[in-house]
């Protein structure tokens, strides 16, 4: 069972993106063969009031099957935010909270994040941090939004032991402090391998052996990225049934609280 | 048939690996064992850009070597300099002549609208090979770059020499892929290849609706996954992945392969 931890639905501000509807998603999940996917909404992005998008994606899943579960986003910097959480969290049936620093206008080290985690932790959220929503190099003229670098989610991380993190649409692990010697990096980080390479570097299977299978979890960007790369990640990493059974599926929904 | 028509092979002092003198380029065909890739078009740059021609041609004498390490797997792009005219234009008749190269590959040195280049230009158009070109869009400067070539600046020359056979290179790791495949419509002799880490959903769909797929060749630039999955995943005709997987650099290469 396929669940795609890093899924969107709804229109993003900078180009067009497919099969961003509903029942547009549902299809193409189909296809694909995902069976379940953890959505945000994609006009959260760049809204300044990201949380008329969450509540823009709870009317699109209302009366939906539940394969679609919801993630919220949240500013921290916005007006208001911890209302927006709580009503995401207990009122919407959001499962996650995903932040999206630089698109939001401030940084991982400053308080408001640590203000967001506490949050998220206290309602048994874990938090979703984007390394990037879209590749630097093609963002418009109206843009320039640097990666999150992986360093401050680590400090972050470091600094909420309790709180539990995933890291999305990341790359170069191997070398920085999520991928450290067992005792010396954050226990509490997931990482998302849509973008590991498999080959060539090799990061994908080097994480498998540093950080297990339990810390890995499957996810495409779709409808923004194809899926099949990740697909064909999976085919090839030559993992064990059960280690592909947890990166695929079940960590996710533990993750989560769907298990 | 898979032939990916943008690889690179390491530089010369850079290929051991565990003891294996081609250790690090037996990855590269340890990824294209795995995911059905039969051929590989490489070039070798130097590490040191704008490299001098001892450099590039020391490049491609080490590129000739994993051609012969690796029979019937990898066809070789001659990496040169267009700033040495002279020894560039000698040296891309060399490869071609003497070790049956497919063309050229310039990287950003100097923009492809210099008339510095024209020399190289037209060695590849009297050798009647490919010349692939690194390129790029982006609306913000990129570092260390500051002559990148775009579609447009290709779009430019083609129009002066139209048997130019001309590659803009990885349309899907140079910027804004958008405006690289609006720019490549309006010139429809150049070619274009689909590599780079990028796998935004619909970017082949978009490039066979504004180019057609006659001008799309398969490639990965070392992203092995991204390469081939983008293609795969397209929601093309099966005629089309075909032919941008292989078809039409074989046709370009005129029933060599």
């Amino acid at each position: 069972m396929l669940f795609d931890i890093n899924a969107y639905l709804g229109a993003f501000a900078l180009r067009e993106l497919r099969h961003n509807d509903v029942a547009g998603l549902s299809a193409f999940m189909e296809r694909k063969g995902i069976r379940r996917a953890l959505v945000s909404a994609a006009e959260a992005i760049t809204w300044k009031d990201c949380h008329s998008a969450n509540r823009l994606l709870s009317e699109r899943l209302a009366g939906t099957d539940g394969n679609i579960v919801p993630c919220a986003v949240i500013n921290p910097g916005y007006a208001g935010w911890r209302r927006d959480l709580e009503e995401a969290s207990c009122g919407m049936g959001m499962r996650a909270v995903k932040l999206y620093p630089h698109w939001h206008g401030y940084s991982l080290g400053d308080g408001c994040a640590d203000e967001v985690v506490r949050a998220a932790t206290d309602l048994g959220l874990p938090v979703l941090i984007p390394v990037r929503a879209v590749d630097r190099r093609q963002l418009g003229w109206l843009f320039d939004v640097p990666d999150v670098p992986l360093a401050d989610i680590a400090a972050l991380a470091g600094r909420h032991p309790d709180a539990r993190f995933v890291v999305l649409n990341g790359l170069g692990f191997t070398g920085s402090p999520l991928a450290a010697p067992e005792g010396e990096r954050p226990s509490n980080c997931w990482i998302e391998i849509s973008r590991l390479p498999l080959f060539i570097s090799r990061e994908l299977p080097v994480l498998l052996e540093v950080l297990g299978a339990s810390r890995l979890l499957f996810g495409t960007g779709m409808p923004f990225k194809y899926p099949d790369p990740v697909l064909l990640k999976m085919d090839k990493l030559g993992a064990s049934r059960s280690e592909t059974r947890a990166i695929c599926g079940e960590n996710a929904a533990e993750l989560l609280g769907l298990a | 048939m898979r032939i990916d028509a943008h690889a690179h092979i390491e530089p010369p002092g850079r290929s051991e690996l565990n003891g294996d003198p081609w250790g690090r380029d037996r990855l590269l065909i340890d990824a294209a064992d795995a995911l059905e890739i039969d051929w590989l078009c490489c070039s070798c740059l130097a590490p040191r850009r704008p490299s001098s021609p001892e450099d590039f041609i020391a490049c491609n004498t080490h590129l000739q070597h994993a051609i012969e390490a690796f029979p019937g797997r990898i066809l070789g792009y001659a990496y040169v300099n267009p700033g040495y005219q002279r020894e560039a234009v000698a040296e891309i008749e060399r490869c071609v002549r003497e070790f049956g190269f497919i063309g050229a590959k310039l990287y950003n040195e100097y923009k492809f609208t210099d008339p510095a280049v024209r020399p190289v230009i037209e060695k590849c158009i009297e050798l009647d090979v490919l010349i692939l070109h690194h390129a790029g869009h982006t609306w913000w400067p990129l570092p260390g770059q500051p002559n990148i070539s775009d579609a447009g600046d290709f779009a430019q020359v083609v129009a002066e020499y139209p048997e130019l056979k001309l590659i803009c290179g990885h349309i899907a790791g140079g910027g804004d892929w958008e405006w690289t495949i609006k720019a490549l419509r309006e010139e429809p002799r150049l070619l274009a290849d689909t590599s780079g880490s990028v796998v935004d959903e619909g970017m082949i769909e978009k490039a066979v609706a504004l180019m057609g797929a006659d001008r799309l060749l398969f490639a990965c630039d070392m992203s092995m996954t991204a390469g081939v999955g983008k293609i795969l995943g397209a929601d093309i005709t099966e005629e089309q992945r075909d032919a941008i997987f292989s078809g039409n650099i074989r046709r370009l290469l005129g029933g060599r392969i």
